[in-house]
């Protein structure tokens, strides 16, 4: 009986769910409601996990309950913490949430809501979800081992290096990227600067206190922490309206961009208690409230979606990036349906934590899913708003015009009606100077969440305060990617380095911290830079770079899942890892092809430094330009390389994958997988007879 | 009434102990019983210690994601 009920019930989501996604695709001319999203995308979600992690689980994986995971065998309460699942599922979330699922989707609402919203679903039911949890259990297998060390142990020893070096590589480029979106967000922005900026004294005040007052006590001073962000926020208001102050903080592209450098660089060379951690703690608090509050936003207020289900930017020709909705769609969502800086998170901390195999599913399939459901969030928020004024702030002044008047005729002749004085009103709204031009996808995103939260709380009084809310929201939690980012960029370099100078190796060598600081902020701040100077607007190369770099690493992950399932001897599961490692090795390549080759100098990187190269010898630069031209078009012929370096790094694993998996099925070679001897766990109640409490303590409180 | 009173506090209770445990609040709470679990090994850091040696240990490693 109870079974034929739990058969009912699940057959009963999956037909609601089958039918919201049907509303959302077949749905065409009055604006749809954003209740639909949220149906179809969970209601699809609880299927996924329901059904296919659950075959996933037992199998492909053959999660083992029996068998100690690391922390029980290694249990030192520093690295290895056996750690209830729910508190490593938020530990997990925290750590793979980032500004990815909510500015991927932004961008590519320019296609419209549909490609986008149904990418978000599939990419992460059979894609992102899959590596996250197969990485997972790969590295709890082996002892909490991260994925540069599993490819040199399961691939080959090129294969290690390859993905250690595509790490930093992709790293360098995530960082420049992310650093231009809050570059984009606070330019000519008083208010918005200003509230990042007293983040840093609250943070170092925080430092000061967890480290010398009460010792480890976060949740207080992040309490503290998070009010005195909120006052400031409220307080950015009286910056804005003071003639003084709002000069000073009133920063171009430029001025933000060294002081963004300068804080990237202080915070790795900081100890880390100082500056890094106290901002980590605000963020990720500050973070997870926003996340609920838009979904109860959405939830309460219900918006209308807007944008229609396709735009015809889909040929390639969108304003906001430029290119055709195959590849570059999936290139641009990401993190929010496939990402391969996950992998990094799967195989470090989490493994190290976990308590049974059997969390690995939830913690690793289930967490991914909240992932994907943020970036339908971020879809509802900015397919919520008016096309024209989507188009209006993400588009650069190249395309749509410097004017106001000419920047509303453009959108308005592509087919989304906008008058100048909308965005006027709109801006003035939001406590803003202007909304013209701020591609990246942080202020179209906060205009959009700003919109629903006003409609929850305050109404349209409140929404410059919820504007700059939830640009402050984004900032701070982007500038704690970027300076934890920096700082394990720096350790890379030191690793590396020590490798030619020993001394060079030594973490606490202070020469050593200062010139591994300053490499890699050099390296990411070169791309910041020319994605500040781009003509077009910068996010147009750098997020297709970025893209094309995380899901290279997507690819690189699955190759090392599906060369270890083939050691495995899960032949007929294969395709579990291998159909997305197939179709991100195809999505990727085309748009790396594109980006380098393609004729349309918006797309390829040669054909615009071509362009440019020709626009100089028809004497169409003035003089006082060529020196700016020139150094643009050493730019583009430098992502041009890099784009090239990262085909080839994945290529070359690829090749030296297949060639491991020939001789494996040909018996060539022995199929020998480096799995850690399994230990039986003390901690499983029908194994040993000895509860887990009873072992772990009551403070453990499993399940 | 009262088993109802007495679930949400228990529910509470479990909410404030994950939250602690979610934030790095209890860890120091958690590296002490692990010390208890394994008498013998090499000597307990102080709170302050423990503290700074699990920032070090957090941040030498990809720990936020894009």
């Amino acid at each position: 009986m109870k079974r034929i009920l739990s058969v009912v019930v699940w057959l009963a989501v999956g037909l609601l769910g089958a039918g919201a996604l049907g509303a959302i695709a077949i749905h065409r001319g009055e604006p749809l409601n954003a209740m639909w999203f949220v149906i179809a995308a969970l209601c699809c979600y609880l299927v996924a996990f329901r059904l296919y992690s659950a075959f996933v689980a037992a199998k492909v994986l053959a999660l083992d309950d029996t068998r100690a995971t690391p922390a029980e065998r290694h249990d030192d309460g520093r690295d290895f913490v056996p750690t209830n699942k729910w508190v490593l599922f938020g530990h997990h979330f925290a750590a793979i949430a980032g500004p990815g699922p909510l500015v991927g989707p932004t961008l590519a609402a320019q296609f419209g809501y549909l490609p986008g919203t149904l990418w978000l679903i599939a990419g992460a039911a059979f894609g992102g979800c899959v590596q996250d949890f197969v990485i997972l259990f790969c590295s709890i297998r082996r002892d909490g081992k991260s994925l540069g060390q599993m490819a040199r142990e399961e691939v080959s020893e090129r294969g290690g290096f390859i993905a250690q070096l595509a790490v930093l590589a992709i790293m360098v480029i995530l960082l420049a990227v992310i650093a231009l979106v809050v570059v984009n967000a606070l330019k000519s922005s008083p208010w918005a600067t200003f509230t990042l900026a007293m983040t840093i004294p609250i943070a170092l005040l925080l430092g000061v206190y967890l480290r010398f007052v009460r010792p480890g006590r976060v949740l207080e001073a992040s309490i503290m922490g998070v009010a005195l962000v909120i006052f400031v926020v409220v307080a950015g208001q009286w910056v804005a309206d003071s003639p003084y102050w709002s000069n000073v903080f009133t920063l171009s592209g430029l001025s933000l961009t060294a002081a963004i450098i300068i804080y990237g660089f202080s915070a790795s060379a900081l100890p880390v208690w100082l500056l890094l951690a106290p901002r980590d703690y605000l963020s990720a608090f500050i973070k997870a409230g926003a996340i609920f509050s838009l979904a109860a936003g959405i939830l309460l207020v219900r918006p209308q979606v807007l944008m229609p289900p396709l735009t015809h930017f889909i040929d390639g020709t969108g304003p906001v990036f430029a290119g055709k909705i195959f590849p570059f769609c999936f290139i641009t969502i990401a993190c929010g349906a496939v990402s391969g800086f996950h992998s990094l998170i799967s195989s470090g901390t989490t493994p190290k934590m976990i308590l049974r195999e059997g969390h690995a599913r939830f913690i690793g399939y289930g967490a991914m899913l909240l992932e994907s459901f943020v970036g339908i969030m971020a879809m509802v928020a900015a397919c919520a708003m008016t096309p024209g004024v989507y188009f209006a702030i993400n588009s650069p002044t190249s395309i749509v015009g410097a004017t106001a008047t000419v920047g509303a005729a453009t959108i308005s002749s592509w087919g989304y009606p906008l008058q100048p004085e909308t965005m006027t009103n709109l801006a003035h709204a939001v406590g803003e100077i202007t909304l013209w031009n701020r591609a990246g996808g942080a202020p179209s995103l906060a205009v959009g969440m700003a919109q629903i939260f006003s409609n929850t709380i305050g109404g349209p009084r409140l929404l410059s305060i919820w504007y700059h809310f939830a640009i402050m929201f984004e900032a701070l939690f982007i500038l704690t990617v970027l300076d934890a980012g920096t700082r394990v960029g720096r350790f890379m370099i030191q690793e590396l380095g020590g490798r030619v100078w020993a001394p060079f190796g030594r973490r606490g060598w202070m020469p050593g911290i200062l010139l591994s600081s300053a490499m890699i902020v050099a390296m990411w701040g070169y791309f910041l830079y020319q994605g500040v100077v781009d003509p077009l607007g910068g996010i147009n190369s750098l997020w297709p770079l970025f893209g094309i770099g995380n899901q290279l690493l997507a690819a690189v992950a699955l190759v090392v899942a599906t060369t270890i399932l083939l050691k495995m001897k899960k032949l007929q599961w294969i395709w579990v890892t291998l159909v997305p490692t197939v179709w991100l090795v195809i999505v990727t390549m085309t748009a790396s092809y594109e980006k380098i080759f393609d004729s349309n100098p918006r797309i390829g990187f040669l054909s615009g430094a071509n362009a440019m190269a020709a626009q100089i010898t028809a004497g169409k630069i003035a003089s006082e330009r060529l020196a700016e031209t020139h150094r643009l078009i050493f730019n583009l012929h430098l992502n041009a390389v890099v784009t090239a370096v990262f085909a080839l790094m994945v290529l070359v694993l690829v090749v030296e994958a297949i060639f491991q998996w020939y001789s494996i099925l040909t018996r060539r070679r022995e199929a020998v997988l480096h799995e850690s001897p399994y230990i039986a766990t003390r901690w499983a109640p029908n194994f040993s007879g000895a509860t887990h409490d009873a072992v772990v303590g009551d403070a453990m409180g499993d399940d | 009434m009262r088993k109802t009173a007495k679930q949400a506090k228990r529910l509470l209770r479990l909410f404030w102990r994950g939250l602690r445990e979610w934030c790095g609040d209890a860890a120091y709470e958690s590296y002490l019983r692990s010390k208890t679990r394994h008498v013998g090994s090499c000597h307990t850091l102080s709170q302050a210690e423990f503290y700074v040696d699990q920032l070090n240990r957090r941040y030498s490693r990809p720990s936020r994601c894009c």
